[in-house]
C-alpha cells in the first residue's frame, strides 16, 4: 500500500522535483534580473520561482550581497605628494618623447 | 615658462605649448583620483598602478588633439587605460587567460546553491571592515581572467552602465552583460567557499563583534 506522504515532504520534494532546469534557467538571468533589464512579464516568473525554490533565493541574496560588496569596495588614495611626483613624471617623459 | 610651438628650446626637446600644459594640468588635476582608484582596481596592487596611471596619462597628452570631444572625458581616459592594463598586463603575471563557462558555476548539488556570503546582516560597507573579507573579495577580483576582471571593474566598481563598458572595451551590450554575470558569479563562488571554509574550521563568521578589520 502505498504510503501518504507528510506536507513537509510533500513541499521539500516539489521544491526539487520542479527541476533543477528551472533553476538552471533562472541562474543565467540573475544578473539581468539584479540589474532591472528583463521585462515585468519575466521578473514576476522569476519572483514566482524564487517564491517556491529556497536554494534559487538563497544563490540570489548571495549575488546580490557580492555585486553589493564590489560597488562598495575601499580604494587606496594617492597622496598629495605622489600626485605632484607623477605629474612631473608624466611631463618629463612627455617631453622627452 | 612653456615655450611656444615655433620657438626652438635649448635642450632640443619637443616644445610644450602652454596650452597643451594647461590642458593636460586641468585634465590630470580633474582625472586622476579616478584614474588611479581604477588603475588600483584592475592592478590590484598599488606599484602596477601608479605605472598604470602614469602610462594612461602620458597617452592622453599625446592623444589630446585627437580627442573629438564626442565621448566624456572620464569615458576616453578609462579607455586609455584599459587599453594600457591589456598591453602591460601581458608583461607580467596575472590570472591565466582562460574562458569562464557558465556550467563551471551551475551547482551541482543543494549545499552549493545555498553557500552564502559571511555578512550576516550587515550593510556592505560593514561587513567591509573585516580586513579578511576584504582581501577576500581582493583577491576573488584579482583571480578573475582579465577581460572579466574589466568588465567587473568598470561597472559594479566605477559604475559605469553597460553601454559604457562596451564601448570601452570595444563590446557590444549583450557580451558585457554576458561577461559581467560570469564575472559575478565567479566572484560570489570564491566569496561564498571562503565563508563556506570557515565555518568548517570552526571560526566565527564575520560579525559585529568580530571585526578584525575595524
Amino acid at each position: 500500500m502505498a504510503k501518504r506522504t507528510n506536507s513537509k515532504q510533500h513541499r521539500a520534494d516539489t521544491e526539487h522535483r520542479h527541476g533543477k532546469g528551472r533553476c538552471l534557467r533562472i541562474l543565467r538571468e540573475l544578473s539581468a534580473y539584479l540589474d532591472g533589464d528583463l521585462s515585468a512579464e519575466v521578473c514576476r516568473e522569476i519572483r514566482r520561482h524564487l517564491g517556491a525554490c529556497p536554494n534559487c533565493e538563497d544563490f540570489l541574496a548571495s549575488l546580490r550581497q557580492t555585486v553589493s560588496l564590489c560597488r562598495h569596495a575601499p580604494a587606496p588614495v594617492l597622496s598629495a605628494r605622489e600626485r605632484m611626483r607623477m605629474r612631473e613624471a608624466i611631463l618629463l617623459r612627455a617631453r622627452a618623447r | 615658462m612653456a615655450s611656444s610651438s615655433s620657438s626652438k628650446p635649448a635642450d632640443g626637446h619637443p616644445p610644450q605649448t602652454s596650452a597643451a600644459r594647461e590642458n593636460f594640468d586641468r585634465l590630470y588635476r580633474d582625472h586622476v583620483d579616478l584614474m588611479y582608484r581604477f588603475a588600483n582596481r584592475l592592478c590590484g596592487e598599488t606599484e602596477a598602478a601608479k605605472d598604470l596611471v602614469q602610462e594612461t596619462f602620458l597617452n592622453a597628452y599625446r592623444g589630446f588633439k585627437d580627442f573629438r570631444g564626442d565621448a566624456q572625458v572620464s569615458t576616453w581616459l578609462y579607455t586609455i587605460a584599459s587599453r594600457a592594463c591589456l598591453r602591460m598586463r601581458r608583461k607580467r603575471k596575472g590570472a591565466p587567460e582562460r574562458e569562464l563557462s557558465l556550467d563551471e558555476f551551475i551547482p551541482t548539488h543543494d549545499g552549493e546553491f545555498r553557500l552564502q556570503i559571511p555578512m550576516e546582516g550587515l550593510t556592505p560597507e560593514e561587513a567591509l571592515h573585516n580586513k579578511e573579507l576584504r582581501q577576500a573579495l581582493e583577491a576573488a577580483i584579482n583571480k578573475l581572467p582579465k577581460k572579466y576582471k574589466m568588465v567587473l571593474v568598470l561597472r559594479d566598481m566605477e559604475g559605469l552602465s553597460a553601454k559604457e563598458v562596451g564601448s570601452i572595451m570595444g563590446l557590444n551590450e549583450r557580451a558585457v552583460k554576458s561577461r559581467l554575470h560570469r564575472a559575478r558569479l565567479f566572484v560570489r563562488r570564491e566569496l561564498s567557499a571562503r565563508g563556506l571554509a570557515h565555518e568548517r574550521d570552526g571560526h566565527h563568521r564575520v560579525s559585529r563583534g568580530t571585526r578584525a578589520g575595524a
